[in-house]
């Protein structure tokens, strides 16, 4: 049954998004709205979180939340290849072919991969204290959670403290890298 | 929701398997409405960023600074002229559905101390931002076939575990 709801939500995404897109007047901002409040929505119904996610599986072999992070990536592979195939390879620019493996580990600069592993794994250890990723925060301050809020007020004050003080840095060190 | 045929009453959401499925369902919407945003709304490049808890909120912040305060701080290209709305929509859309099922409520969260939660915010979003993605773009980006992504997500698995070990090691402390 499951499956059947599945295979309704997705003809109903694709074919919404389609129609909006082709006979509607919908900017990126109206865009990204819509599809934020919907993610929102469901984020509140599912409690989905992806560092909860592993954490609860890593810690207590629960796999709820876990099938949200396998989720995206089945979600991906169908969501990239069916609007593919919709618009047609030609009227996407700058969208690579799938999948992207052929590539291969394209970092320009090479300083790049360290830096981002670093961030990745930093991201990843403090938002188990945090329980939850930035997303999950997201939805926890919409659901009246004032560490959620507090949460959301150091990511505003962190984003221009990245600003000013990083960026100009990694500058630095990618001319160097 | 509930439906009623007489004396008969069955919860769809029960019966579809909606319930133990909830949040791979929100995961298979987010990687298809990501796909959806960048191809049919033109929400990239950077490729696969349609669904970012890092990089969008740190492109409207970017963005309200430099129309308010006349910075120059980095935007995506996509997203200077126009501002990305996501997430205002996460928590509005989470507003709504806690309001909708009677959870919506001011208490304190699952971090106690406010100060931590404030500080744990502004740590989290400097160390993200050197990668420039959340854990769900990095999924996105893994689920394409990024290679560089697919070494990001191992990263985040081990943060988690590293973490989770560390915590372990705290409470047998205590």
């Amino acid at each position: 049954m499951f499956l059947i709801a599945l295979v309704i939500f997705l003809l109903a995404a694709f074919g919404i998004g389609w129609v909006l897109a082709n006979y509607l007047p919908i900017n990126i901002g109206i865009a990204t709205l819509i599809v934020g409040l919907v993610l929102g929505y469901m984020g509140q119904r599912s409690r989905f979180c992806t560092i909860s996610g592993l954490r609860d599986f890593y810690l207590v072999r629960d796999t709820y939340r876990l099938k949200g992070l396998i989720g995206i990536v089945v979600g991906g592979i169908i969501g990239f290849n069916v609007v593919k195939w919709i618009s047609g390879a030609s009227e996407l620019p700058g969208v690579p072919d799938f999948p992207m493996l052929a590539e291969g580990l394209k970092v320009e600069p090479m300083v790049l991969l360290p830096i981002s592993i670093v961030g990745a794994f930093g991201m990843a250890f403090f938002s188990v204290m945090a329980e939850g990723c930035p997303f999950r925060q997201h939805v926890m301050a919409g659901e009246g959670y004032l560490s959620g809020m507090l949460y959301l007020l150091g990511l505003v004050v962190g984003i221009i403290f990245f600003d000013i003080v990083i960026i100009p840095y990694l500058q630095l060190l990618t001319l160097i890298g | 929701m509930k439906i009623k045929l007489g004396k008969l009453e069955f919860d769809l959401k029960k019966s579809l398997g909606l319930i133990p499925n909830m949040a791979l369902l929100t995961g298979i919407a987010m990687g298809v409405l990501a796909a959806i945003a960048q191809g049919f709304f033109n929400v990239q490049p950077p490729v696969g960023d349609g669904v970012c808890a890092v990089s969008h909120p740190a492109n409207l912040v970017n963005w309200l600074s430099n129309t308010v305060f006349n910075t120059e701080f980095t935007i995506h290209g996509i997203f200077v002229g126009i501002p990305v709305l996501t997430p205002i929509g996460f928590i509005v859309g989470a507003t709504i559905a806690a309001l909708k099922n009677k959870e919506l409520r001011f208490r304190k969260g699952p971090v106690r101390d406010n100060i931590f939660a404030f500080i744990l915010g502004f740590i989290i979003i400097n160390f993200g931002l050197l990668w420039g993605s959340c854990p769900i773009r990095t999924a996105i980006l893994s689920s394409y076939g990024m290679v560089f992504a697919m070494i990001i997500l191992a990263s985040i698995v081990l943060g988690v575990i590293v973490s989770c070990e560390y915590i372990k090691w705290k409470v047998r402390r205590m």
